[in-house]
């Protein structure tokens, strides 16, 4: 097991409690703290001989971030399987021994991942799931097979929630730097699932096996309650309000990273997958150009539409819409898009 | 002599595959003083039908698409002129048009639908049209896959006394008193390898790429010990074909291998091999998996059916993950050490466990159960008539 921590201390005691817990309990557990500032090292350090498996703590000398330090984890693990965690998390009793159960149940499975309950910072539930907070949650219970073209374009996974093969592990480190872009960063679990569908099969368990808790201090959070539809408007108006040339920066970037995800999957000889990661790719950069300035931007929506690309953008012929608005609305210049 | 019951075998083609090998085995071993069979290829013919034997007859029907509706009133003709009393469809093509056919009315007879999908790596999903045509045009299934009869069940919503799990058998005769061929004298391999035969086309599945990395990790002492005759169609996927010859050059594992394209002497090239391996992604058997182990051969086979998962560690081979090159490797190198008296015993073990488990007549007589049950669902109350 990977887990990664920083100042957490107020919730690692529970968190590691919870883990002691477990039905199947993890060989090792590797930690990775990425230079805490609080009593987190201390309690780890403190609380590993009384854990019933091994523990390898590691302190990073400087911050270096979650997906960086996440990659530093993932070097250490040695197991047939690695299951991520954070550090503010509460895992169910059975979580491991079920997602261990679904990769000797079915040997194909490279990555499975879990729903769960959200709790508040008092660990009391909040009476939803994780996937109630994402649009693709209904997607993902009605085909718990995760297309890799699905997983190219829609994060789809929360660390903690996930357990994959070593192999995946091995195709995914090093972490390329083009995960770190300043406009469209990629975080440790997209792009790892974004690896295990492109060199495997990815599948979706709809249990909740954990309480994932929500608050203020996460590095990643949900959108809950009124948040979800405000955020949604405000990603549709940026959307619109394209033309400092942001989009087409993110979008070439997660283009970037695409290909770079094609790359190792032709590694492997996994050549059909690395044609579909590219095809993807080749996407993004068709709707970067829809910001660019000039003539036959409207085209490009259409190409898009002819060639169905938008079925794998998960707002569908809404974002073709939204594409239909930015590709007639005034550009009042390049931006930055070009020199991106 | 009671009245034979008269089956209707019904497949797409008659192409190479191992679903379309299935169909035949079973249609060829129904027990014929019980059965009277017609083999129906509703698209095409192919290859597979000389192997049918001489009593069965085949009518192609050159359908076209799955809706094809003027092919639903030849096959309409045809299961009247043969006076068919029940259906077993192979693959999920061919039971959406029987099951067509059952809507709208040209047919009403008992319909058991053999799902051989080999596809639940990417695809576990069961659409509106694929749920209705299972729900309205299935009486029983028959799933190769643990996994499939859990989908027929929990997607496509068949009551599970309905589902059956039928493992794939072989044809145990065909691979019984074969002349091995010299497969070091055909290919000019070194006498003193272990020649091992994977049998596997090249398409994406068969994840021949898996093969070339694990021997990638052979030591250069172990590379000289070894060599690997792949058997099956280069030109099924010539794109795929060239990643991979271009993937083993670069890792110079090019020169163990042996590209022996398509045979149709596979009985006589297994039994001249020392072992059988076969590296795919995923497949719901795989079959040839029985024909390494009615050949007496030991195998390397990735993990990914039925099958491997039934003779996991029973001592007849190596079952290792799937797309898990090391592991591959793994396997191979312990194959390797072997001497050829234990190379001999693993594969003697591995016929004696098809002779006892998968010999075609076992899982035949399985299926003629099946169909047992499925006639007296139908039969009326006075026990006498047909369903039609």
């Amino acid at each position: 097991m990977a887990l990664c921590t920083w100042n957490g201390e107020r919730w690692i005691r529970p968190f590691l409690e919870s883990l002691a817990g477990q039905h199947h309990l993890p060989d090792e557990l590797v930690v990775q703290d990425d230079d805490s500032s609080d009593d987190t090292v201390a309690l780890v350090r403190a609380l590993a001989p009384t854990l019933p498996f091994e523990v390898r703590l590691e302190v990073n000398s400087r911050r270096v971030g979650s997906t960086a330090n996440f990659g530093l984890a993932l070097e250490r693990c040695r197991g047939r399987f690695v299951a991520l965690a954070d550090q503010d998390d509460v895992w169910y009793p059975e979580k491991l021994s079920r997602l261990v159960h679904e990769f000797e149940r079915d040997p194909i499975l490279t990555l499975v991942f879990s729903d769960a309950d959200l709790i508040g910072e008092d660990g009391r539930s909040l009476d939803r799931g994780l996937w109630d907070t994402r649009q693709v949650g209904r997607t993902l219970r009605r085909r718990p097979i995760v297309a890799e073209e699905l997983a190219a374009t829609t994060a789809l996974t929360t660390g903690c929630t996930v357990m994959m093969r070593r192999r995946v592990v091995d195709a995914a480190l090093p972490f390329p730097g083009e995960l770190e872009h300043p406009v469209a960063p990629m975080r440790h679990d997209r792009w790892l699932t974004l690896i295990a569908a492109a060199v495997g099969t990815v599948e979706a368990v709809p249990e909740r096996l954990l309480g994932f808790r929500v608050h203020g201090t996460q590095e990643t959070g949900v959108l809950v309650g009124a948040d979800l539809p405000r955020a949604v408007a405000s990603g549709v108006g940026a959307t619109l309000r394209s033309g400092d040339g942001r989009r087409a920066d993110g979008l070439r970037a997660r283009a970037e990273q695409l290909e770079v995800a094609a790359e190792r999957a032709e590694l492997l000889g996994d050549f059909g997958e690395a044609r579909t990661l590219r095809r993807v790719a080749g996407d993004h950069r068709r709707r970067a150009r829809i910001d660019e300035p000039g003539r036959g931007r409207l085209r490009l929506v259409v190409d898009g539409v002819r060639t169905h690309a938008y079925r794998l953008d998960g707002w569908g012929l809404g974002a073709a819409m939204l594409d239909v608005a930015r590709a007639v609305l005034p550009r009042a210049a390049a931006g930055r898009s070009a020199g991106a | 002599m009671p009245e034979r019951t008269n089956v209707l075998v019904v497949n797409d083609s008659m192409n190479l595959g191992g679903a379309e090998r299935v169909a035949v085995d079973i249609a060829n071993s129904l027990d014929r003083d019980r059965f009277g069979v017609t083999f129906c290829s509703t698209r095409s013919g192919g290859p597979l039908v000389d192997v049918l034997a001489p009593d069965v007859a085949h009518v192609s029907l050159g359908r076209t698409a799955t809706w094809d509706l003027r092919k639903v009133l030849t096959f309409r003709q045809l299961v009247r002129d043969r006076e068919i009393d029940l259906i077993h469809s192979h693959g999920r093509g061919t039971m959406k048009f029987i099951a067509l056919s059952r809507v709208l009315g040209a047919v009403d007879l008992p319909h058991v639908f053999h799902d051989h999908f080999g596809w639940l790596h990417v695809n576990r999903s069961a659409p509106r049209s694929l749920r209705e045509a299972v729900q309205r045009g299935v009486d029983d299934y028959l799933g190769v896959d643990q996994r499939l009869c859990d989908w027929a069940v929990a997607a496509a919503g068949l009551p599970a006394e309905r589902v059956h799990l039928v493992r794939s058998g072989v044809d145990v005769d065909r691979f019984t008193d074969v002349e091995p061929l010299d497969l070091r004298r055909e290919f000019g391999l070194p006498d003193d390898t272990v020649v091992f035969v994977m049998v596997a086309n090249f398409r994406p599945q068969k994840d021949h790429p898996t093969l070339f990395r694990a021997l990638a990790t052979l030591s250069e002492a172990e590379r000289a010990r070894c060599s690997v005759v792949v058997v099956g169609s280069t030109t099924a996927d010539p794109e795929y074909f060239a990643g991979c010859s271009s993937m083993a050059a670069d890792l110079g594992v090019d020169e163990l291998l042996t590209i022996a394209g398509p045979r149709d002497d596979l009985p006589e090239v297994l039994r001249g091999a020392d072992a059988g391996l076969v590296t795919s992604k995923n497949e719901t058997g795989p079959l040839v998996v029985l024909e390494y182990m009615a050949s007496a051969l030991p195998f390397v086979a990735t993990d990914t059916g039925e099958i491997t998962r039934q003779v996991r560690g029973t001592g007849v081979g190596w079952t290792p993950a799937p797309r898990d090159a090391h592991e591959v490797g793994d396997a191979i190198r312990e194959l390797l050490d072997l001497s050829p008296d234990e190379r001999r015993a693993v594969g003697a073990r591995g016929r004696a466990a098809v002779e006892a488990t998968y010999d075609q007549r076992i899982v035949t007589a399985t299926i003629e159960s099946i169909y047992d049950r499925m006639l007296e669902r139908v039969l009326t109350p006075d026990g006498v008539g047909k369903s039609t």
